[in-house]
């Protein structure tokens, strides 16, 4: 099996896939941004102490926050689907309820990292 | 448009049927320990008077933070609560970074580096953080 696609992202998007291959990918680069978070905190933990610094950097914390809230979120709705397997048909409507959650959730934990980067 | 689903019972038992069980019901038990910890430091916070925010962070850190709780039974409920976290989170990260691994990656020798690292990995950074977590 090669790797080769030949298929840019900006393609794939406009291909049938849309809001289904959105969050495909988005799941996967979250997942990928939860496994390099993983290592920061283990070695935070550790007592290196860098780490723990670029732990509290506000940017760090946007983009933990930007695609593992929506790994979290969206994992939710693939395990709903795949368990209630009826429930597939309604699939677009799913991802529809998916994206309100994550706007919801993510606008608040954004607000509150920004407030208190750059509140006061 | 029309999709076509196979029931649960009509799927069979093999890895594959096994391992997407396991991530899901991995994701699933992370869902039920971040809402058992949330209502866990809301309980603690309220009963020791400790800030909230104060509670996460021993429960994020252990071995960096003062640890508000003192020393009631708690304290090792919680610790057992945080590792089974990162074991279970361990689990259903081995499994997720080798499925998108295994796209990139198009040798077999490729594949088996990849595969053998992400449980080495996995296996060590449990066992460091079995350690500090309860070290603490």
């Amino acid at each position: 099996m090669g790797s080769k696609r030949n298929i840019s992202l900006a393609k794939a998007l406009r291909y049938k896939g849309q809001a289904s291959y959105l969050t495909y990918i988005l799941h996967r680069i979250g997942g990928s941004a939860l496994f390099v978070f993983f290592t920061v905190y283990l070695l935070g933990l550790l007592g290196v102490e860098s780490m723990h610094a670029l732990m509290r950097n506000w940017l760090f914390q946007v983009i933990f926050l930007i695609f593992g809230l929506f790994h979290a979120i969206n994992g939710l709705r693939i395990t709903f689907l795949d368990l209630s397997p009826k429930l597939m048909e309604h699939f677009r409507t799913a991802i529809n309820i998916e994206w309100v959650a994550y706007v919801l959730v993510a606008g608040f934990a954004l607000f509150v990292v920004l407030r208190n980067a750059f509140g006061d | 448009m029309t999709t076509r689903t196979l029931p649960i019972s009509k799927r069979g038992f093999n890895f594959e049927t096994f391992m997407w069980a396991f991530t899901r019901f991995t994701a699933i038990a992370m869902y039920g320990f971040v809402l058992a910890g949330m209502i866990g430091g809301l309980i603690a916070s309220a009963q020791t008077g400790a800030d909230l925010g104060e509670v996460f962070y021993w429960a994020f850190f252990p071995n960096m933070a003062g640890n508000p709780l003192g020393q009631i039974w708690m304290t090792i409920l919680a610790k057992l609560m945080v590792i089974a976290f990162v074991l279970t989170a361990c689990g259903h990260g081995v499994h997720g970074a080798l499925e998108i691994w295994d796209d990139y990656f198009a040798s077999e020798g490729a594949r088996r580096w990849a595969r053998n690292f992400v449980i080495i990995y996995a296996f060590v950074a449990s066992l460091i953080a079995i350690y500090v977590i309860w070290t603490a």
